[in-house]
Parts: structure tokens; sequence; C-alpha cells
């Protein structure tokens, strides 16, 4: 089956198995491998990544329905003259990095929410920032300092 | 995992897709967030799947406020039942519980019409729905249609009055007849997020401006094979007073909701915790 998408701002047209799993796409064919496979059951959020502007875990999301949409993983978020997105400064301020396998998803995640609260003019609660991380487990239990990075997005 | 896939773009498509594979083993999937961990564990060579993600169908995938009803397509996902400001208003029992289940990475994909066809006791979006007395739209390859309420939909464990032909294309929830609501969904488990229920309470009631009782919608999840409408609980609460009702009668609506208890002991909880706790949460839901 042939897909097209755009995946961290190219297109691409890929030929694939129909019951790939967006996850495979990513890391086996497409050679991106920051975004990380955990638990593979939808429990962990490492996988996670940003299709059409929403986070999804991909280990449950069939590649052939990237078709025709936009996925954004954790390669995807700098640039030569911003190697680092606002997300990832705050997880450096604040400490929120430890062994780094659930850090991806975590930024991924904080992404796709800050996104969302920033359309629509919204400041979130540090328990509504806990809550938009509830699908995303850290087993260093990290969770004060990576939630501080969290809420420090919205900080000026 | 090896399996075909067949992806519809519109209904014709879905419905002949449905018609032409009568003698395949066939899986119709649209979240994906529990058939893809089935697959996973299962043997899937010959297996076809019809894909529902690229379908393109409004009466699928939206929320129309009709004249006596609010349609709410089989495809609209948790994320969009949350976002909707007329769900938040007028079901907040169906808000809460969109809002309470697993993450937000599964609420962006996980559908109403595969919480309901999941068929599990726990199903959190489908206790409130039938809370709020819901109807599912079914559509079949031969160009049926019928109605039936989810309370009867649902048959028993994972069984479902759904024959191979048929698919569900959209929920109706009944308009309230008033703004004064007490309406929210009650999740107990052992943390908050990514959680199934132990017991789950689903419960809308609609009242008079002094706060009687005239409509009552309480279901519970996760304590039996199925999510029982409890009627006698609710049809006990018709005419008292939400402000004035007494320790007693509050007991006795705990215990006719019990009645339509019977749980089983598992990896979660014993049968007699989730008794126990379906008990003392049904005693709550009047506030202080």
């Amino acid at each position: 089956m042939i897909i097209t998408f755009k995946i961290n701002g190219e297109i691409k047209t890929q030929e694939i198995k129909s019951s790939l799993l967006l996850i495979d796409l990513i890391r086996d064919v497409l050679r991106l491998k920051g975004t990380k496979p955990g638990c593979l059951e939808g429990e962990c959020g490492a996988c996670s990544v940003i299709v059409n502007g929403a986070a999804i875990n991909s280990c449950m999301y069939l590649a052939i329905n990237v078709d025709g949409k936009e996925v954004t993983t954790i390669e995807g978020l700098g640039n030569n003259e911003n190697p680092l997105h606002q997300v990832q400064e705050k997880m450096l301020e604040n400490g929120a990095v430890q062994c780094g396998f659930c850090t991806s998803g975590m930024v991924m995640t904080t992404k796709a929410y800050s996104d969302k609260c920033i359309a629509e003019g919204i400041t979130p609660t540090r328990e509504e920032v806990k809550k938009s991380l509830e699908g995303n487990l850290c087993r260093c239990t990290g969770y004060a300092k990576i939630i501080d990075a969290a809420e420090a997005v919205y900080k000026k | 995992m090896n399996f075909e896939v067949i992806s519809p773009k519109t209904t014709p498509e879905l419905l002949n897709a449905i018609y032409d594979n009568q003698t395949e083993n066939f899986r119709i999937g649209a979240g994906f967030t529990d058939l893809i961990n089935q697959f996973k564990t299962q043997e899937t060579e010959g297996l076809i799947l019809i894909n529902l993600t690229q379908l393109k169908d409004d009466n699928f995938k939206l929320i129309i406020e009709n004249k006596t009803n609010f349609q709410i397509g089989a495809l609209t996902t948790a994320s969009e039942i949350i976002d909707n400001k007329s769900i938040k208003e007028n079901f907040p029992v169906l808000y809460q519980a969109a809002s309470k289940l697993a993450s937000t990475q599964i609420r962006n994909v996980a559908t109403v019409g595969g919480n309901i066809c999941n068929v599990s006791p726990s199903g959190d979006m489908t206790a409130a729905l039938i809370a709020l007395k819901a109807t599912c739209h079914i559509i079949d390859c031969d160009g049926n249609e019928r109605k039936e309420l989810l309370s009867s939909f649902i048959r028993g464990l994972k069984k479902t009055s759904l024959t191979k032909k048929e698919i569900i294309k959209n929920i109706t929830i009944p308009k309230n007849a008033g703004q004064n609501l007490k309406s929210g969904f009650e999740k107990v488990g052992s943390r908050k997020s990514m959680e199934i229920s132990i017991v789950s309470l689903a419960y809308h009631l609609q009242l008079t401006n002094d706060g009687i009782i005239t409509h009552a919608g309480v279901a519970c999840g996760a304590v039996a094979p199925t999510i029982p409408f409890t009627t006698s609980a609710c049809e006990f609460l018709i005419e008292k007073n939400i402000n004035t009702i007494s320790e007693n009668d509050k007991e006795e609506f705990a215990i006719k909701v019990l009645e339509y208890a019977n749980p089983i002991s598992d990896i979660r909880a014993s049968d007699w915790y989730r008794k126990e706790v379906l008990f003392n949460v049904s005693k709550t839901i009047f506030g202080k």
C-alpha cells in the first residue's frame, strides 16, 4: 500500500505493509529513533508523536492512517536556528530529564497540549498540566520536575 | 501482525466492504486503542480489517443538535466529546466520563462507537450513555436501518445485538426537559490516570427549580457482566427533593443500585470491595 504524508515538514511517499504500525514506520523505515518503544500497549506514552496537532500513541496507530496527514516526531521540533523547542528548553532548565527514555514522549505530549492552550488563549493550572501528562510514565519517578517544566512553558 | 486492510472513504464503500466480506473473518476498527492490542496477542493471518479512520461521512463523525435529541457520530473521539460545549453543558455525565477515560493520547483517537462495541463492563462513555438513555442507530449492508436503546443493545459480556452485516452509525441522546441538572460520573480506581474502573457510577438527574427530581438515569459500571441501567433505583428518586433528601432515602437508593450489581473478583478488586464501593459512591451523588 502506498501512502503520502508529511513528516517533520517533509512530504514523503512510502510503500508499506497495510498492518504496519506507525511506530515501526517511524523507527524502522524512516530510521527516526527518537520515538521510543516502551510498553507497546498504550500505557506509557514513550512512543507519543503528534498527528495533525494531536498527541497519539504511535504503538497503537496504523501507519496507513497517516496518509494525507502531518506527523511530527521529536526530530521535527528543532532546526538550525533553534535547535531546541521551548518545551525542550524548559525540560533542561528544570532538570526534568533523568534516564531520558520517557523524555521525547513527554515533550511531544507537552508540545501538543501547549499548542492547544496557546491557540485557545488558556493558561492551564498545575492540575491541568498534570492531567495533560497522565498518559506518560516516567520510571525514574521524576514527575515533579517534569510537571515543573511543562508548567514553565506558560510562564513568561 | 499480518492482516489485510480495507479503508472505505464513503458509507456506500463501507457497506460494500461489509457485504463483500460476509464469508470472511473481518473486524471493524476506528481508534484501534483496544483492537491493536487484541491483534498483537492473536493470530491475524487471513484477517481482514475494515478501517474506519478514513471514512468521511458527517453522520458518523459529527455531534449534531436536532430538535428532540443530540446526535453523536459513532466515530466521534473522546476528545471531541470533551471539546463540545453543548455536551459539557447538557450532559456533564458524558463530559466527565470522556475526561476520565485513559489518557490524552488515547482520548484523541478512541471513539464512542468503539467504546460501545468493545462491550466492556468498565466502558466509561458507554456507562454515561446508558444513564442518558441513549439510542443506537444501526445500518446494515442490505440498506436496512434500525434503532435500539443502548441498554438493550448490549446483551451480555462482550455481546451486543449487532449482526455481522451491521454497524453503528450514530447514537442519539434525548434532550433534557429543563436546565437544572445533577449529573456526573464517579470513577473509582487505584489511581487517577490510565485507569480501568473498579467501579463507576454514571448519573443524570433532571430537577425542577426547587430541586424535585423529575427524570433520573443511573447506570453502574464494572460491577456486572453488562452496564445495568438501575431502573428501580431511578424510579425511587422521582419526586424526591435533592436538597432535602434524607439519609435513609440515600441509603435506600444505594441499596436499590446495589441490587443490579453482580461483580466478579479479579486482579483489580474483589467482588466484596466493588459492592462496598458502589454502595458508598451511590449515597454521595446528592452532594453534602
